[in-house]
């Protein structure tokens, strides 16, 4: 099919190479404001931030965050949307939204979800009513919902999935389904819709859907299908293929990658953008991110440590009373965690600060040229010895120039 | 208002001294205005209240938030939240060796006067009565006493402002007997000596608290003995009554008229707040804003109430909003009606998104209700001192009355995980469920109960299918924890897990 040309919401200011691997610091203007490549982008579900409040996110640095198509379109609901005026005025957020297509979660959350050339069926988690999500109605959701970039509905299957057929099958169906999007999306001029490549981990289908993918031209393009359990050397081997063959003026998102170690290796591999739910999730469970790595501030350890969440850290929480931060301890956090929602509220800041302070340090050394340097010194921090760094990671960066068992 | 009250020059007092200037009176059992001040702190204009806390936060509002978008001029602590460590470990604030350990570890800001007191407001009843010497609390690991001289050296050692002396009241109880009432008094009046000695024994340059004198729920004769001694022995060493039922307020003593009066008297209504306020009441604690936060209602009053219109005149108007009603899930106007409400919740978001919250049950729903219902009070407060100033309190009240109806709103939705320390659990065997299950159905419509790996916000397995939602739930608290088999992902039992739990020992028992 020939491909139709798109309208674009956005560009891509690109500000510097890394000289040896394939890392990228930009700037990427989008409708509601200027955000900083490579990016994390935190998932506010629900059109909420797992109880911060949208002055908390940007006061930790936020400007573009998730929403999730599935979830607001069931909750609010479409009506409730167009009648408020989309997802930016539901939940008085000024900067950017992202939003997905509503088809991962609908094979994540939903076991029996059946996947036909029509659209997602599954059950009404509701009042189970039996439902289907069209790509039509996918973006007509998310055109409800405003978002800044907006996702094409996919046919996600796992990427270790065993059957070729149903994995070739998908990756096309993806293709078809993108033009369907392409043809329903109603603000080409206002709302950015992604692409995204399938494929499972097979590189010549990734390379084909690629292919296809980039001739639709649309603003951005998504690796998706990742982070479903595949191993970490197939993750890096699609991440690197795909982001060979994409073109430099757009934006790459890999969706669904948080882990800081997973970032900082699909930054050198290529990528600009990532999500996930992880670093707020296991804030709620009493985890702080670190540079040596997650702790549990559960761990009786702590219920005694007046140390601050992270030694040095800059976020309001770990600051200082004296710096104008609130001087919070690990103890406190133990005393608190799973008792009182405040404590999730703190440390689920203290991690989002982490994530979007550590893509901005990354950002830092691409544009002063010294990536390879940051990487050697973000692994010797988080662990102990070089022993312990993981195979993939070592693997995947040599791949790029970049040895990290080297002094 | 008591901006013309005469600000005291404190520069000659002890640091910690605190100072009570009542600016208006109008005799006793009357309403009155005055100014607590203390160095250092944000100076209280009385009537007022204090923020109410479960383990060092003011439920749902983070540290930073009080700090931005809290008017709060202080809170109220509950020892017991911070001792279940105790006999076996020093609590870990114990051991936090900085000035002011206590404000330090709940991190809230140099400005706010911090009242410290054994039990939690309202307080559980416990298991086991008080002793000679020992004081029964519940702490949220179970039932915990500690000693007279226990209570004296956390207060000295953590250094709040305000120590509210410990009192011997048998919580929960129907009927006290004669004997009882006469024990509480002897009690009361022994541990109040005590904490006197042993605050008055604190190095000068060492930091001291004030003292509040507990006033018991007792009638005037049955406290008579413990009251003359407060007067003629202690009244130079306390800087405040805390009070226990403020009908009875007629009995204190007039000497102690003067001292400011921290009511541990929970009102279940504004109504009831006025008319605490119209005896002469200085200092609240309002367990009723958490409560209507927690119940999903938004509260909806001001103080004087605004003029009747001719077409309200005759039904009386709400105290509160439920929320979680559908007709605001398209209502762009801020939580307020009438007047307007300038709480971050108000002046940032709209009905709409309060009502999606607390439908996806997002717990950025409550914090925003919390911050307003605070505020309300607030203003409200602000609102009942200009009213005594100008001397038309009666009459305002007459017309609050006649305005709004006579209780809160029922609570209509669900709140947050009913917490362990908030079950009231005396009866145990019959294993009442505090929270619904949670059910899930396939595509074929059976329904079966989810399992949770999520309980007590252990990290569950990686499950894709039931990790984006269910643990969530697990641990905001939308489903029950207490009655499920802990189980890892591999089906094993996990009833040897260690868990600091919030059920009193509950949840991890059911697992063994």
């Amino acid at each position: 099919m020939a491909p139709v040309p798109m309208p674009s919401a956005l560009s891509l200011e690109l500000l510097g190479k890394c000289s040896v691997t394939k890392a990228r610091a930009a700037t990427l203007h989008l409708p509601h404001g200027p955000v900083p490549l490579p990016i994390f982008m935190p998932v506010a579900t629900q059109a909420s931030l797992k109880g911060l409040t949208p002055e908390q996110l940007e006061e930790a640095g936020c400007r573009l965050c998730l929403n999730n198509t599935y979830h607001l379109g069931l909750k609010p609901g479409q009506a409730t949307l167009d009648a408020v005026g989309g997802a930016h005025k539901l939940q008085a957020w000024p900067h950017n939204i992202l939003t997905d297509s509503g088809g991962f979660q609908m094979v994540s959350l939903l076991k029996l979800a059946k996947v036909t050339e029509e659209g997602v069926r599954f059950l009404s988690p509701h009042d189970g009513s039996p439902m289907l999500l069209t790509p039509e109605h996918s973006i007509s959701l998310q055109n409800s919902i405003g978002s800044d970039i907006i996702m094409q509905l996919d046919d996600v299957i796992a990427t270790t999935h065993p059957d070729m057929v149903r994995m070739t099958e998908a990756m096309e169906r993806s293709v078809r389904w993108l033009d369907r999007c392409i043809k329903a999306h109603k603000y080409p001029e206002k709302q950015n819709l992604f692409c995204i490549i399938q494929g499972g981990l097979d590189l010549d289908l990734r390379r084909k859907c690629t292919a296809e993918m980039v001739a639709r031209d649309t603003p951005g393009i998504a690796i998706g299908g990742l982070s479903g359990g595949e191993e970490k050397d197939s993750y890096c081997k699609v991440v690197d293929t795909c982001t060979s063959l994409l073109p430099e003026n757009k934006p790459r998102y890999v969706m669904g990658v948080g882990y800081p170690e997973d970032l900082v290796v699909s930054v050198a591999l290529g990528a600009d953008m990532f999500d996930c739910v992880w670093p707020t999730r296991t804030a709620r469970f009493g985890n702080a991110i670190t540079a040596q790595g997650v702790k549990n501030l559960r761990n009786a350890a702590y219920s005694e440590d007046f140390g601050p969440i992270e030694e040095g850290c800059q976020c309001i929480c770990c600051r200082t009373r004296e710096e104008g931060g609130l001087g919070i301890t690990r103890a406190y956090i133990y005393h608190v965690t799973a008792k009182e929602t405040a404590g999730a509220h703190l440390l689920t800041m203290h991690n989002v600060f982490y994530q979007l302070n550590l893509m901005k340090r990354v950002r830092e050394a691409i544009l002063e040229d010294r990536y390879p340097a940051f990487l050697r010194d973000f692994f010797s921090k988080l662990y102990a010895d070089k022993s312990k760094y993981p195979e993939w990671a070592v693997t995947a960066l040599r791949g790029v120039g970049v040895d990290l068992l080297s002094d | 208002m008591s901006t013309d009250a005469p600000v005291p020059n404190l520069s000659h007092l002890p640091p910690e001294m605190l100072d009570f200037t009542l600016s208006k009176t109008f005799g006793a059992l009357a309403p009155r205005l005055g100014r607590l001040t203390l160095p250092g702190r944000k100076p209280l204009l009385t009537p007022d209240f204090l923020g109410n806390t479960s383990r060092g936060a003011v439920p749902h509002i983070s540290q930073d938030i009080y700090r931005s978008r809290a008017n709060l001029g202080g809170v109220y602590i509950a020892l017991e939240d911070f001792v279940e460590k105790h006999p076996q470990k020093i609590p870990p604030v114990l051991q936090y060796d900085v000035p002011e350990p206590l404000r330090r570890f709940i991190a809230l800001p140099d400005a706010a006067l911090l009242v410290l007191g054994a039990r939690r407001m309202p307080p559980l009843p416990t298991p086991m009565s008080n002793t000679n010497s020992e004081v029964a609390l519940q702490t949220s690991v179970g039932f915990k006493t500690i000693s007279l001289e226990y209570y004296a050296a956390a207060a000295r050692k953590l250094q709040p402002d305000i120590v509210i002396g410990l009192a011997d009241i048998p919580f929960g109880q129907e009927s006290v007997s004669t004997k009882r009432k006469d024990k509480m008094s002897d009690r009361t009046e022994a541990w109040m000596r005590d904490i006197i000695a042993k605050r008055n024994g604190i190095d000068k340059g060492e930091r001291r608290f004030n003292i509040f004198a507990p006033f018991l729920p007792l009638d005037k004769d049955l406290q008579q003995w413990y009251l003359e001694h407060l007067v003629d022995e202690m009244a130079d060493h306390i800087s405040g009554i805390a009070i226990y039922d403020a009908y009875l307020l007629d009995d204190l003593p007039e000497e102690l008229h003067k001292l400011p009066r921290l009511s541990l008297h929970p009102p279940a209504s504004p109504q009831e707040l006025l008319r605490q306020i119209s005896l002469g009441m200085d200092i609240f604690t309002i367990p009723f804003v958490n409560e209507a936060t927690d119940a999903g209602i938004a509260l909806d009053f001001t103080f004087p109430a605004p003029e009747p219109r001719e077409d309200t005149k005759t039904s009386r108007r709400s105290l509160g909003i439920d929320m979680w009603q559908p007709e605001h899930a398209t209502s762009l106007i801020p939580l307020s009606t009438g007047t307007s409400c300038s709480c971050y919740a108000c002046s940032h978001h709209h009905r709409a998104y309060l009502q999606h919250l607390l439908n996806a049950k997002e717990m950025l729903g409550w914090v925003l209700l919390q911050l307003h219902n605070h505020a309300i009070l607030s203003s409200f407060f602000a609102g009942v001192r200009a009213s005594i100033s100008a001397s038309t309190f009666a009459a305002d009240v007459a017309a609050f009355e006649a305005y709004y109806e006579p209780q809160l709103p029922e609570k209509t939705g669900q709140g947050p995980r009913v917490r362990g320390y908030q079950f009231r659990s005396q009866d145990h065997a019959k294993g009442e469920k505090k929270n619904p299950k949670a059910y899930s159905k396939d595509l074929e419509g059976k329904v079966k109960t989810v399992k949770v790996f999520a309980a007590h916000g252990q990290e569950p397995k990686e499950k894709p299918e039931t990790r984006n939602l269910i643990d969530d739930e697990a641990l905001e608290g939308l489903v029950d924890l207490e009655n499920l088999r802990l189980e890892d992902g591999n089906g094993n039992g996990k009833g040897e897990l260690e868990l600091e739990d919030d059920e009193n020992g509950r949840a991890s028992s059911s697992s063994s």
